[in-house]
């Protein structure tokens, strides 16, 4: 063997290579055969549509109020997209989303990534169509988030609920909070996220908001049941007409107006004015996900003050100014998502003002014209500040330091005669954080009446049972402000009802007396007065 | 006296009972009242009491009608009359009688209340009376059920319960947070022979200690405190720990109250307490402001009649699921497939030597034994017995019984072994000698592949337990168990909850199925905990669904239960098709057919089994066992039968056996027994810790030398990570000499919101200040247990001496329930165990007399919002909201009523810091102690840095440590248990022990961190191209860094055959909860030997626990023969290809040769 071993000739270095190649190839299947290979997971990421994609792809968007995704699916359609909307989500949707989402979820999640997944199993169980039509002819936009919360990380959880549905590589794409849209740059993108699509957008989002707020101050006190609802729905379709077609909004809006002029207005009756925060979509949402908090309100004799999306814009560009202005005057500039290592600070400072002036300066215009008047949008520097004793500008996530803002606002300013702040069950900034620190600003301003809803979705009765139970406190209040108003002004109920009829400056509906206590019908009476 | 026309009816109408008063309007005069229990039929007995006031009253005609209480909603509306809001009633009732009550303390069935009354001045000068009212969460509700359920499981009738005397002496842990868990720890108090006074005492003391810590929201109660509601009314024993418990707050919180007054009318119960809330919902509803003349005006009893008969189902349609059959031949074909055949024991000759072994299952409500013949196997006889208090008594009665079958024919038993499974199994291996003690899961294994041996899955649903097992065929053609999941505490108790539930409607155990199968249709019950779903269920009483709907929907949530709640994958049909489902639960025919039909809705090729016997499943694999290792030795360690029968024992819970080895002072309880001949043995339980197990201090010397061997062996990085991290281990390098040259940059704010910077050189700035007398105090928790060199070593490098840096102590029960009452809220144990560490820090370090410790100048707990990661390419190393929010809500909490860091004269200091920006780090940190110390900005930069260095040097030392463990472990070809978890984690008040069970049955343990993360091990574990810290392939938005490098660590496990992944998640914890999928993903593919804890809390679940950590040590032996055999493969491997080098040179050399001799043609034009 050794001769044979020692006279064989050497292979050449190409000869050496080939031999090398064919015994890795062997090595590998060997390998495989005797049970040595070890495969790995990876996730299946989809997130690519380009433009040649959008003529025969449909947008399918879903997560805020009734009138905000109507309004903004045709801000899309306007700018040349298919656009559908998604229904509330429903409890159906949180079962869906239960079953195939992660265990420990927030109710959020599960309602909108079930209500996704609700959504195309109707596609391809009712509509029949298969699964890769689905897939390939359809992507879902949704808020996302930039972490620190379990909203951060939603889109995980669609691609699990997705994948284990059947409907893997479905494509989610989100609005990042802070900035663009996540997604891979190079070919044409599908959706351009320029100025002129935030400009649509964003607009589709204020007009929401102020249609929103005005059916809010309106429908507590129509005369006639059900009226303020009817011109609501037509004034949704004649913005919806002027988005979608990209005609002159202030046109749209001023056909508004008049539609919602129409409906009678009574403010006579003391009404308690309850202010609806806690985290974004449990707040917004008008369905079983916030266990229909608004409608409840309203049902047991609340005047309900919600809160816009134009706040959470404003609440983020605040965020990014804070953060900026913090670490501009820093010796030297770190490398992190917030350091400013190779930004120009000084720039975008003047884009944020900019921005924030903007969306104040189009929301003011459409309140102005839609007949919002008196309606103040929050000064999120005054609610940093008020916060920034009990909760830290700093720490982020959800709602961050702005509940704890705004409560100390409605009280000491008196706004409101209660809040009710709605979260999802476990929420981590809202209700183990803000919950926490609101335990504090109750004990130093005891007057106010606060009501936390942790929400999961199914414990209705019990969530509108502990709200209820507020409530009395707060009609309570309303009353003796109103007693205290006709005391002071030297009015009686009569009297004053008598005067209020016969002006028409006082049955306006759009009149929203001069602030002077929380309550709409005591203000009426400081006006008449 | 005439009759009044006008009356105010008060009804509550509660989970129990109903209950009304009659008031004059006017003078709000009770002139009526009365109560009964409603048996679930609520309208009806709502009807009866109407009528009987009607008949009481016929004079009236202005009647007006207030309904209050969790089952008023829809009868209110049916009478005519207005809902009042129970608590806002109760409130009400307290301010008109009694007006001088601080607070009320109410606990009813499901739901406990505080209400703590305020008085403030308005801004005109006037008082406002105000009320805070707090109730419980759904996860904790359930107090009386819970109070009602446990007095049944420890035997006691309600008389002597009444009877019943507190005694604080003597009590043990129970966690009272959540019904589901207090049954648990009830059930394993009962098993260790605890006496039954003892257990009750420890609930009540549970009840209370869970309200004052929880339910208060950290309000202190005001005096006078009420206590109102069933529990509080009928148990005297509760009252006294009340009376104990809230004066001991009142004391710690320096809250001023009247010490003369005797504690019974500070702290009362009033007579006729059950008419509050009726009583307080007419005062409400009489005071509320309305515009209505005719509000609340009584409709008369018609329309609550019509309600009664048709209003009900009517109601109910959309809400409803379809019913568990859908016609009568689905149900023939049905009851014919899966109606069990009669077991019918076998019967002997006069005379006849009976040999069998016996098995028996200790479980948690039950016992159950098998006889089964020694040479074929088969079932000879099966007894039952209901716990009844102590695993000794039921096992000897048990054997009884199974001697007594036997001995009836005339007939000889001839025992020829005995083995154990469940919560008894313990104590008898110790006492009975018995020749196997296995883990449930495995005798349920054993148990299933004997009767269906092509077995792919086996659920198995006891009383508490759902335990589902995958299998896979093993080497001798047989199966083992591949995967397995069990329910936590939190999906516990479903087998339970239907025999509760059918108990509560009078319908027999046997005869639920029939009844559910009657229903037309279902209420759909939400899946998950035992106690949601009590909550439910009382919320579609409410809502007017019949008991025989609730049977069949009760029946069809149990599916979702196991599949979607405790096993958490979609779709089934990727663990095989053969089905076997066992345990109790199985025997009930309507819990089959929701199985059946949710596992063939997924998996349509199913065979589904019922297992033949599908309630003593354990105890035939406890005797399968047996009898295998009795005919393999030969002979039986068992005592005999006889010896067995006739065991004495005595257990002792007492002074004497408390254990003095730790300060944790376990309160344990020695079982003694004694066998006719004269043998004694001692079974120990109760302890925390393996101090626990001896008695002398001798035996604890001996211990801790063995356990000294035991971690040098096996060495736990997990323990010795979350010690290093507080310790001194790091000198900083010496302060410049003032005047050092020193590199700055002036920074200068112009006009525009321009900045400009220009570099410049000046010499070092010093303050020789004296910091040795300077004391700070830090909290142990969170993110802590990954920064805390740095703190540490940033003070020490200004100067302060190390024993002036003092942490509190790691978490433990007893710090909790002392320290754990100030949290409003009720977030993860993690954060709300900080309040614990705080006031240690406050009332324990703080006054410390030796000054070792105390006095402290400064509380630093920072908001930490952004952590050191080692990951490379994520999106962030952000830290969960709460752990950032955390010092905000402690902060919050310790200053709300009083300010207790100003009272100890402590200063609390919580600026937002982030560690990945380390410029703004260092301008937090000198503005936080710069002027406080009197320190330059020049020295707390330089303590900044030694403290990254501190910081680097405690990981490389921790990742050191883990190479050397992986490379013995790699050359021994042994398995390593990696620990992934968050940082918190490695506290032992928090992950329970469990490393430390692995550790001592011989498994080295790994930490995160301890993961060698230098370049040859990343390029060796994850490949020579790829970037092995970057996570993005399986978790793109991976913005949280702990999140983020747990999910990393389950990736490097998923490449290194060596370690096998022990995933710890704390209850509630939103930051884990997204990347549950993602690790599953990832260690099925790879299939990563894997076992998780996804829900621990404040309470140490000991029994579930061990389950888990059994079952799993049973699969790791198999993965270690994975190992050898993969080692056999890899020599294998290493031949093969030698081999086929030669071939392929040959063949390359032969391919030369060839070409050498061809001529060489010439191409043809």
């Amino acid at each position: 063997m050794d001769d044979i071993h020692h006279s064989e000739p050497e292979l050449t270095p190409d000869e050496a290579a080939e031999l090398e190649q064919e015994l890795a190839g062997f090595a590998e299947e060997e390998a495989r055969d005797l049970g040595l290979e070890r495969k790995q997971y990876t996730e299946n990421v989809q997130q690519e549509f380009w433009a040649d994609q959008v003529a025969h792809t449909t947008i399918l968007v879903s997560g805020l109020s009734l009138a905000h995704d109507h309004l903004v699916t045709a801000a899309l359609a306007g700018i040349g997209y298919k656009v559908k909307t998604l229904e509330v989500p429903d409890v159906e949707s949180l079962q869906y989303g239960k079953e195939f989402g992660n265990r420990g979820q927030c109710s959020p999640t599960y309602f909108t990534v079930g209500n996704l997944v609700k959504t195309l199993v109707h596609m391809r169980d009712v509509q029949g169509m298969s699964t890769q039509e689905i897939i390939e002819g359809h992507i879902f936009l949704t808020a996302g988030g930039c972490g620190p919360c379990r909203f951060g990380m939603y889109v995980t959880e669609y691609r699990k609920a997705l994948r284990d549905s059947g409907f893997d590589g479905f494509r989610v794409l989100t609005f990042q909070m802070a900035g663009g849209i996540q997604q891979a740059t190079g070919q044409e993108l599908g959706l351009k996220i320029d100025p002129n699509f935030a400009w649509h957008v964003v607009r589709s989002l204020i007009a929401g908001d102020v249609l929103n707020l005005m059916a809010y101050r309106m429908r507590p006190y129509e005369v006639v049941e059900g009226s303020t609802n009817a011109a609501i729905e037509e004034c949704k379709a004649v913005l919806y007409d002027s988005f979608s077609k990209r005609k002159h909004a202030s046109v749209a809006l001023y056909k508004c107006r008049r539609i919602l002029k129409k409906v009678k207005i009574d403010r006579t009756r003391p009404k308690p004015l309850v202010s609806l925060i806690g985290e974004f979509w449990a707040m917004t949402t008008e369905g079983d996900g916030n266990y229909h908090m608004q409608a409840f309100l309203e049902e047991e004799g609340a005047e309900v003050d919600i809160q816009g999306i134009t706040n959470w814009l404003l609440f983020m560009i605040w965020e990014a100014g804070y953060d900026t202005e913090q670490r501009q005057v820093l010796r030297e500039d770190d490398v992190a998502r917030k350091g400013l290592d190779g930004k120009n600070a000084t720039k975008k400072l003047y884009s944020l003002k900019a921005g924030y002036w903007a969306v104040r300066g189009i929301f003011q215009a459409y309140a102005n014209i839609l007949g919002l008047h008196a309606y103040e949008l929050p000064d999120m520097k005054h609610i940093a500040e008020l916060a920034s004793k009990h909760y830290s500008n700093d720490v982020r996530g959800g709602e961050g330091h702005m509940e704890v803002g705004k409560l100390i606002h409605f009280v000491e300013d008196k706004v409101n005669h209660m809040t009710v702040s709605v979260k999802p069950f476990g929420c981590m900034p809202s209700s183990g954080v803000s919950d926490g620190v609101q335990s504090k600003i109750l004990s130093k301003w005891p007057e106010a009446i606060f009501v936390p809803i942790e929400t999961t979705g199914d414990q209705q009765v019990n969530a509108h049972s502990r709200v209820q139970m507020m409530l009395f406190k707060a009609k309570q209040r309303a009353r003796e402000e109103f007693d205290k108003a006709l005391a002071e002004t030297g009015l009686s109920e009569d009297e004053y009802r008598a005067r209020v009829k016969s002006s028409r400056r006082f049955r306006n509906p759009f009149l929203r007396p001069a602030h002077k206590v929380a309550g709409i019908a005591a203000n009426l009476v400081y006006a008449v007065g | 006296m005439a009759l009044p026309s006008k009356i105010a009816v008060g009804i509550d109408i509660g989970s129990t009972t109903v209950k009304a008063v009659v008031c004059n309007p006017e003078t709000h005069e009770i002139l009526w009242q009365d109560y009964k229990r409603h048996e679930t039929r609520q309208p009806e007995m709502v009807l009866e009491f109407l009528v009987r006031i009607g008949k009481a009253f016929p004079d009236a005609e202005d009647v007006r009608c207030y309904l209050t209480g969790s089952g008023s909603a829809p009868i209110t509306k049916a009478v005519g009359g207005k809902f009042v809001q129970e608590v806002n009633a109760v409130t009400l009732s307290v301010e008109k009688l009694h007006p001088d009550v601080g607070s009320v303390v109410e606990l009813g069935g499901q739901d406990a209340k505080i209400i703590i009354f305020r008085e403030q001045e308005r801004d005109d000068g006037t008082r406002e009376k105000t009320a805070i009212t707090s109730m419980n969460d759904k996860c904790a509700s359930g107090t009386g059920a819970t109070i009602d359920k446990c007095m049944l499981k420890v035997g006691m009738e309600q008389e002597e319960v009444g009877n019943l005397v507190f005694d604080p002496t003597k009590l043990h842990h129970v966690a009272a947070k959540c019904g589901v868990f207090a049954e648990t720890d009830i059930v394993n108090l009962i098993k260790s022979g605890i006496p039954s006074t003892e257990i009750m005492n420890s609930l009540a003391d549970a009840i209370v200690h869970q309200n004052l810590s929880v339910l208060t929201r950290g309000n202190t109660l005001k005096h006078k405190v009420l206590l109102l509601g069933g529990p509080n009314c009928y148990l005297p024993f509760l009252v006294e720990c009340w009376r104990m418990r809230i004066p001991e707050t009142w004391d710690s919180r320096g809250y001023d109250y009247p010490k003369d007054v005797p504690i019974q009318e500070l702290i009362l119960t009033p007579e006729n307490a059950q008419y509050y809330a009726a009583f307080g919902a007419v005062i409400y509803g009489l005071s509320d402001v309305t515009d209505n003349p005719n509000e609340a005006r009584f409709y008369g009893i018609d329309s609550l009649k019509d309600y009664i008969e048709n209003g009900r189902s009517a109601r109910l349609g959309d809400s409803a699921a379809g019913p568990l059959v859908a016609s009568q031949e689905e149900l023939d074909s049905f009851l014919e497939e899966y109606t069990l055949p009669t077991f019918h024991a076998a019967t002997f000759e006069e005379g006849q030597v009976v040999r069998g072994v016996i098995g028996l299952d200790g479980g948690s409500t039950s016992s159950k034994a098998v006889l089964v013949d020694h040479e074929t196997g088969e079932v000879l006889y099966k007894a039952y017995t209901l716990s009844k208090g102590n695993p000794i008594k039921d096992t000897k009665d048990i054997l009884r019984e199974i001697r007594g079958y036997v001995r009836s024919f005339g007939a000889e038993l001839e025992c020829t072994g005995f083995g154990a499974t469940g919560y008894a199994a313990q104590v008898l291996e110790e006492s009975v000698r018995a020749d196997v003690n296995i883990v449930e899961t495995v005798a349920h294994m054993m148990s299933a592949v004997r009767y269906v041996p092509d077995a792919d899955v086996v659920c198995d649903i006891g009383g508490q337990d759902i335990k589902v097992l995958f299998l896979r065929e093993n080497k001798g053609g047989g199966r083992d168990v591949r995967d397995f999941r069990l329910s936590n505490q939190c999906s516990a108790g479903n087998g339970m909850l239907l025999q509760a539930m059918a108990d509560q409607f009078g319908v027999p155990l046997q005869d639920y199925a029939q009844t559910a199968f009657d229903a037309s249709l279902a209420p759909k019950f939400s899946y998950g905990c035992a106690v949601f779903l009590d909550a439910d269920r009382v919320n579609f009483q409410k809502e007017g669904f019949s008991s025989t709907e609730m049977l069949a929907g009760l029946a069809q949530v149990l599916p979702k239960n196991v599949w979607q709640y405790v096993v958490q994958v979609p779709r089934l049909a990727e663990f095989g098709r053969v089905f076997v489902l066992q345990g109790g639960t199985q025997r009930n025919l309507a819990a089959v057919k929701a199985q059946v039909d949710y596992i063939r809705a997924r998996v349509p090729n199913a065979k589904i089994v019922v297992h033949p016997h599908t309630g003593e499943a354990g105890a035939i694999g406890a005797a399968m066992e047996t009898r295998r290792v009795v005919r393999r030795n030969g002979s039986s360690t068992f005592i005999g039968l006889e010896q067995a029968i006739n065991l004495q024992y005595e257990t002792v819970n007492d002074e004497s056996t408390v254990c003095h080895f730790c300060p944790n002072h376990c309160s344990r309880t020695f079982i003694d027994t004694t066998t006719p001949d004269g043998r004694k043995s001692r079974y120990i339980s109760g302890f925390s810790c393996e101090k626990g197990t001896v008695e002398s201090k001798d035996a604890l010397k001996e211990l801790t030398r063995e356990r000294a061997i035991t971690r040098k062996q096996f060495p736990n990085v997990v323990e010795e990570e979350g010690e290093l991290a507080f310790k001194h281990f790091y000198e900083p390098a010496p302060m410049p000499l003032a005047g050092a040259k020193k590199d700055d940059i002036e920074v200068r704010k112009l006009s525009f919101r321009r900045v400009a910077r220009k570099a410049f050189q000046r010499g070092f700035k010093r303050s020789n200040v004296d910091l040795s007398k300077v004391k700070v105090g830090i909290p142990r928790v969170l993110n802590m247990y990954s920064t805390a060199p740095f703190f540490r070593t940033y003070f020490e490098a200004l100067g302060m001496p190390k024993q002036n840096v003092v942490f509190s102590s790691p978490s433990t029960e007893e710090m909790w329930v002392e320290g754990g009452r100030y949290g409003s809220i009720d977030p993860c144990f993690p954060s709300k165990v900080i309040q614990a560490h705080i006031h240690e820090l406050l009332f324990h370090f703080h006054p410390d007399k030796r000054k070792r410790k105390g006095p402290l100048d400064y509380i630093f707990f920072p908001c930490i919002t952004h952590v050191p990661s080692f990951l490379s390419n994520t999106m962030d190393t952000a830290s969960c909201p709460i752990v950032a929010g955390s010092p905000n809500v402690t902060k919050a909490a310790f200053t709300k009523e009083t300010d207790f860091f100003e009272r100890a004269g402590i200063e609390y200091l919580d600026p937002a810091l982030t560690f990945t920006e380390p410029n703004l780090l260092k301008r937090v940190m000198f503005e936080t102690w710069g002027e406080r110390l009197g320190i330059t900005e020049d020295e707390s930069d330089h303590a900044i840095e030694q403290a990254h260095a501190a910081l680097e040097a405690f990981d490389q030392r921790i990742q050191a440590r883990g190479r050397d463990i992986l490379k013995l472990v790699k050359r021994e070809n042994r398995i390593a248990i990696l620990m992934i978890g968050r940082p918190y984690h490695l506290d032992p008040g928090l992950h329970h022990g469990i490393p430390d069970e692995f550790q001592v049955r011989g498994y080295p343990v790994l930490s995160v961190r301890s993961l060698p993360r230098d370049p040859e091990t990343l390029r060796e574990t994850f490949g020579e191209d790829v970037d092995g810290l970057d996570i993005c392939d399986v978790w793109p938005e991976n913005y949280s860094a702990n999140s983020a490098q747990k999910v990393w660590a389950a990736k490097f496990a998923a490449r290194h055959p060596n370690l096998a992944i022990l995933d710890l998640s704390s209850f509630k914890c939103g930051h884990d909860a997204p990347t549950y999928g993602i690790i599953d993903g990832i260690v099925k593919t790879a299939k990563v030997p894997y076992s998780a804890l996804h829900d621990i809390d404040a309470n140490k679940p000991g029994g579930s626990i061990l389950i888990r950590v059994k079952t799993f040590i049973h699969k790791l032996s198999l993965v270690e023969e994975e190992l050898a055999d993969r080692a056999l493969a890899k020599v294998e491997l290493a031949k093969r290809v030698a081999k086929e080098r030669e071939a392929i040179k040959a063949r390359i050399l032969a391919r030369r040769t060839q070409a050498a001799e061809e001529p060489v043609s010439v191409p043809a034009k």
